[in-house]
């Protein structure tokens, strides 16, 4: 073997060394997000199941009805529904990574003025499977974290209620699952 | 008998002093105006609007020109919003616009259907009544899935859409949740647009000199670059709860208006980012859009014109 094969050798496994820990931290974020996803459309196909419709009408009071039936069918395709079936330790832990990373990052700064901005909630009592607090505004999402974070299907968005991220389903009003302290003081 | 009689001279005392309590808050209210002399309700909303003929109108009412009224901030179905309502269907009646954009939290406080009616239906009855369509864009106090199905607001049961009027495209966004989705949308309809001009409405103002809330840089960082590319002539966002025309910015007018039912006076600081900046009272905006040329007229809720003005199209 000469010293050029030797060298070259080497270098690859100086290479592998050095990018193995990346390599690997990459395919943990890979798994949790796919956990994550697995998770949201199983809680989609529950719902699915319950045949909700929601259509649009010019009666505000069919909206209400609607809005309703709605919540209750989605309430009883997940009985037993507890904190933690969606942010799992393993995939919360991500999301923190994740939040914390862009806060950190180039545009971090933007995306603190950009909470700041959003009328910043109190940290108010939440529960899994029940509506979102009555009266309280949705605080706004800062584009640049919404980029950082697993997409959503349609209905489910992420929303912060003071240092909580909560996974809100829009279509159902209610709470699918939250993590206290996702997010950092600004 | 002298029962009877005392029962009578209570009885004439106790009439002349409803009397005289009756003629006193009558005085009181004529003292007060004729805003005090009016009931607070849609039947009294159409009773009071000034007649067409002493309306200061400064848009000039081209033919085929397209016409609509703005507002921001409206929902609180308080007296204000009402007073706001009026006085926008006796310029409706004059300028004959025949739509309305809403700048976010067009419903304050809970969604039953009674709030629909107090807050939205029975304020705008007379523009409703005449055929004048609404179309909203949802701020942070608005129920997204109630409000983008409530066909009144004409989204499509979408948080963001597009529609077009003459020449004018129209870009209705969600600035509560501007995911990647939502860009990419963007991106593609104003690429897409074959609009002369392209409007963009949403909640949150890109730029602000209120105290309050001022602006969203985040929000800025991802949607300029757009606006920009595709040339985007106006912004309309409402928000903090003023009136501003801010100085355009890469050949875009902005306009901030969340005064059309709420009011933060005494919201400014030193001039910054706008040219005309109004906090004492609650207004809407008249647009017309003819040719090359936009034009632009602000009017309080008592009806003085506190802005206007002809901008012309910037982008080629």
């Amino acid at each position: 073997m000469s010293l050029q094969t030797c060298i070259r050798w080497l270098s690859l496994g100086l290479l592998s060394v050095l990018l193995a820990p990346g390599i690997s931290a990459q395919k943990a974020d890979e798994r949790e997000i796919k956990e994550f996803q697995d998770r949201v459309n199983h809680y989609l196909s529950a719902k699915k199941n319950q045949d909700i419709a929601n259509k649009p009408t010019d009666s505000a009071d069919k909206l209400a009805q609607q809005k309703q039936q709605t919540r209750e069918k989605t309430q009883a395709a997940r009985p037993g529904a507890q904190r933690g079936d969606i942010f799992t330790p393993a995939i919360a832990a991500y999301f923190k990574k994740q939040i914390a990373s862009t806060l950190r990052g180039p545009d971090g700064d933007k995306v603190r003025a950009s909470l700041r901005h959003a009328e910043p909630l109190p940290n108010v009592q939440l529960k899994v499977n029940a509506k979102y607090p009555r009266n309280l505004p949705l605080q706004s999402t800062p584009p640049t974290l919404l980029m950082h974070l697993p997409l959503l299907p349609k209905e489910l968005q992420y929303r912060i209620v003071g240092s909580t991220l909560v996974l809100y389903d829009m279509s159902s009003d209610l709470i699918v699952d939250f993590m206290p302290n996702a997010v950092p003081a600004v | 008998m002298k029962q009877n009689r005392r029962t009578m001279y209570r009885n004439a005392g106790l009439l002349i002093a409803v009397c005289v309590l009756a003629m006193a808050g009558q005085m009181r209210m004529v003292h007060a105006g004729p805003r005090a002399m009016a009931m607070w309700g849609p039947s009294a909303v159409a009773a009071q609007a000034p007649a067409a003929g002493k309306l200061d109108i400064r848009i000039p009412l081209q033919d085929k020109s397209v016409r609509f009224a703005v507002i921001g901030d409206s929902g609180t179905g308080d007296r204000a919003q009402y007073e706001v309502a009026q006085m926008m269907e006796a310029y409706r009646q004059a300028a004959k616009f025949d739509f309305v954009i809403m700048l976010g939290d067009n419903i304050y406080g809970s969604h039953s259907p009674r709030d629909f009616a107090k807050k939205f239906e029975q304020p705008y009855k007379p523009l409703l009544d005449a055929g004048v369509k609404f179309y909203a864009s949802l701020g942070n106090h608005d129920d997204p899935n109630d409000e983008r199905l409530y066909k009144p607001f004409n989204m499509g049961g979408e948080r963001y859409y597009a529609f077009r009027k003459g020449e004018v495209g129209f870009f209705a966004l969600d600035s509560n949740y501007m995911d990647p989705k939502q860009l990419s949308w963007l991106d593609q309809n104003l690429k897409d647009s074959q609009g002369k001009w392209k409007i963009c409405f949403f909640h949150h103002p890109l730029y602000n000199d209120g105290r309050h809330h001022g602006a969203d840089a985040d929000l800025r960082a991802q949607i300029l670059p757009l606006f920009q590319r595709y040339g985007v002539n106006a912004v309309f966002s409402g928000h903090e709860h003023v009136y501003q025309r801010i100085k355009p910015e890469n050949n875009i007018y902005y306009f901030v208006l969340g005064n059309s039912g709420k009011l933060m006076t005494h919201d400014f600081g030193p001039p910054g980012e706008r040219v005309k900046g109004f906090d004492s009272d609650q207004s809407f905006m008249l647009v017309e859009i003819a040719g090359d040329k936009l034009y632009f007229q602000t009017i309080s809720r008592s009806g003085e014109t506190i802005d206007s003005g002809e901008l012309p199209r910037r982008h080629p």
